[in-house]
């Protein structure tokens, strides 16, 4: 059952509240800071009221706990058949954890029940161990908060080498790829993992010196005409976005989805493949760019 | 009744959060299924839960509400909260914490000798706190021993409780938790793990293409997955969210998760019993599982197998005809990358190299017209497109036209 009190805010936030009581370090303001911090907005109308006034007896007047131990909870038989499946995919390798305890376990799924059936097929490689010692050793420096020299191909195979802060690991579920998310002294580096070829941990910077440029991000004004279930179509496909929508009459509505410069070519191609079904309306760059496309197909189609 | 941050059921919420993420247009006056108070309870739930996703704008039709999430930019999915929000008693919330610490040396106690020690142990500090009944006790253990957090022996005639083993390792886990709680389809199975933890929402790493709606239709994900397991059949309560029409009952047998990488959509493939045939559901629009037989013959997931092998999505169109379709695609000077893209797009199809500067794509499968969308990403490269079912590149060139129409083109459309 995966909707149970046990996995949730409340008994979480109780835990925490008696792991500081059982310390002997719980205040009435700690309490408070706690529920305000992990649990919900309204959740101080609620815990903190229910701990002090022994509806829940489970915290004495001066804060300390009735309990003889610091709260703790096994795994459920979900957590662990879930742990038991993650076993059997691929991407696992590059984690290897340590698999004791579930030998005898059920995984909650085989990894051959799903389809992801329009994921790109030139995934990175998860079992090279190349692949896997790259990115073991850029976690450990996410980690650790140390620089990073890597070597690796560029898109035009050309060979180079940074020194880079690794801010994250950004993974896409679509190309089935990990990307290293980076900066250096004066530019933002975003790499894919398969290209790097050798990758150094070097000394740890400060937090002074930790500063990621910030991507280019711009926004675009889209126009709906909810034909053949456009509306639901586009609203979803767009929906990792941070984006607006507005109903400008019963078929049309206007959206506007802000996204990161390096990704506009991308973008472009999923406008067009809505077809006349979603119009851009700004910029004017942009306008260009899918007018430019259809200019060319035209021109294609008159001369077959 | 009072109202609460918290809930009982998931359902009603479920599709709440779905309408203020996927469309955020719409005003109260646009949910009509249920009462205002309903939806000014719902909305307030999820502001309280979700407040620092929560958007406002007032237009005409009043004040809209909706969750705007940039999903490259988060730590963790904000749609699991809902998961993290179910109501309890205040007996639910004692006896937890009482019976983890009671048996956390490791200890075995029957109901009875539970009870009593809850009872002298904790409670008696507390003028006038209820102890809890020795029959609630019985059926709480009882439910602690089906979630795995104890395990149930026999001491003579009686049963007696100890709590689970902590044999696993979860230091080693972490990264990986970090990484499949936002990827794994019941990654908010992870997201409990995480919680548990100390780094809390801290992590390495970050996802683009991240559909996160799909968190709201884990339960009933995990009820497919569970008949998966044991070959059963399965009772569908499905809605559509196209029309108005209501709750349908099918019986299936489920066979696979279809899952779009590009769209974030998850669909059910199962044979249909009464149809006689595969069918796809939509899962965002299945409201209710319930197990069935064990089916004892291979013989729907050899079908359904066979059946994938021509699928582009997740349409079977017409009476299962299969349509045969063409595209040569122009690829200039240092345009290689054009046939890389094929090759990693072409899902059942077939890519090959016909001329110096042409590549041609074709495939044979069930409903050609599904692969417009795809096939409209080569626009400004399509030197041909056939296919043996003529809507489709009339459909094709129709939509042509009209996008030259509505971005003023350089010149007229080809008739």
């Amino acid at each position: 059952m995966l909707f149970h009190e046990i996995y949730g805010r409340y008994f979480a936030v109780v835990s925490e509240i008696l792991t500081e009581a059982a310390a002997g370090t719980l205040t009435d303001a700690k309490m408070t800071e706690l529920v305000r911090e992990k649990a919900f907005a309204e959740s101080t109308l609620t815990i903190p009221a229910a701990l002090k006034n022994g509806i829940w007896p489970l915290l004495r007047p001066d804060n300390s706990t009735v309990l003889e131990h610091a709260p703790t909870m096994p795994l459920t038989t979900l957590e662990r058949r879930w742990l038991k499946a993650l076993l059997s995919d691929p991407r696992i390798a590059l984690f290897a954890p340590d698999a004791a305890g579930l030998e005898d376990v059920e995984p909650l799924y085989p990894q051959d029940a799903f389809v992801y059936y329009d994921r790109y097929s030139d995934g990175d490689p998860f079992e090279d161990p190349e692949y896997q010692q790259v990115f073991r050793m850029i976690l450990t420096a996410i980690h650790e908060k140390r620089r990073l020299r890597i070597r690796f191909k560029s898109g035009r195979g050309r060979r180079q080498s940074w020194i880079c802060i690794p801010v994250r690991l950004e993974y896409s579920s679509k190309d089935d790829k990990f990307r290293l998310i980076s900066f250096s002294s004066r530019n933002p580096l975003t790499i894919n993992l398969g290209r790097i070829r050798i990758c150094q941990l070097l000394d740890p910077y400060t937090e002074e010196e930790f500063r990621p440029k910030a991507p280019r991000r711009k926004k675009l004004t889209l126009e709906l005409t909810d034909e053949r279930n456009a509306l639901e179509r586009v609203m979803l496909h767009f929906s990792h976005f941070e984006k607006s929508t507005e109903k400008l009459d019963e078929l049309r509505y206007r959206l506007t989805v802000t996204y990161e410069q390096e990704d506009e070519t991308e973008l472009l191609i999923r406008v067009l493949s809505f077809g006349p079904v979603l119009r851009v309306i700004e910029p004017e760059s942009f306008i260009k760019l899918v007018r430019q496309r259809l200019d060319v197909q035209n021109r294609l189609r008159a001369q077959n | 009744m009072a109202y609460s941050e918290l809930i009982k059921d998931f359902g009603r919420i479920r599709d709440y959060m779905r309408q203020f993420y996927v469309y955020g247009f719409k005003s109260r006056m646009d949910y009509t299924t249920k009462s205002a108070r309903s939806y000014d309870n719902e909305r307030r739930r999820i502001e309280s839960w979700l407040g620092d996703y929560m958007s406002f704008r007032q237009d005409g039709s009043g004040k809209n509400v909706y969750l705007s999430v940039d999903s490259r930019s988060i730590a963790s999915n904000p749609l699991y909260q809902a998961f993290k929000a179910k109501s309890f008693t205040n007996g639910d919330i004692t006896f937890h914490f009482f019976v983890m610490d009671l048996l956390q040396g490791g200890e075995a106690y029957s109901a009875a000798e539970i009870t009593e020690l809850i009872a002298s142990r904790y409670i008696a500090e507390f003028d006038g706190a209820e102890p809890l009944d020795e029959s609630s006790v019985r059926k709480k253990l009882r439910e602690y021993t089906e979630l795995g957090l104890l395990t149930c022996e026999k001491r003579g005639r009686e049963n007696v409780y100890r709590r689970s083993g902590e044999d696993i390792h979860p230091e080693t886990w972490r990264d990986a938790v970090d990484f499949y709680a936002e990827e794994d389809p019941l990654g908010v199975i992870g997201s409990y793990l995480r919680d548990r933890t100390p780094h809390g929402t801290e992590t390495p790493f970050g996802f683009k293409h991240h559909y996160i709606l799909h968190a709201l239709d884990s339960q009933i994900l995990a009820d497919i997955l569970a008949a998966m397991q044991e070959n059963r059949a399965i009772d569908i309560c499905v809605v559509s969210h196209r029309g108005s029409k209501g709750p349908k009952e099918h019986t299936v047998y489920p066979d696979k998760v279809f899952v779009s990488t590009q769209s974030g959509r998850q669909y059910l493939l199962c044979y249909h019993y009464q149809f006689k045939k595969p069918m796809f559901f939509r899962i965002d629009g299945i409201q209710t599982v319930k197990p069935g037989a064990v089916e004892q013959s291979p013989k729907f997931a050899e079908y359904c197998a066979r059946y994938r092998e021509h699928l582009w999505g997740v349409s079977p169109g017409i009476g299962f005809n299969i349509d045969h379709v063409e595209m040569d695609v122009h690829v200039g000077d240092d345009e290689g990358y054009i046939i890389d893209r094929l090759e990693r797009e072409k899902r059942c199809g077939r890519v090959e190299v016909i001329a110096e500067h042409t590549c041609r794509f074709s495939a044979d499968v069930y409903d050609a017209s599904e692969m417009l969308p795809w096939l409209r990403t080569f626009i400004g490269r399509i030197v041909r497109l056939e296919c043996s079912d003529k809507s489709v590149t009339e459909r094709f060139y129709k939509d042509l036209d009209e996008m030259l129409r509505l971005y003023g083109g350089e010149s007229d459309a080809v008739p």
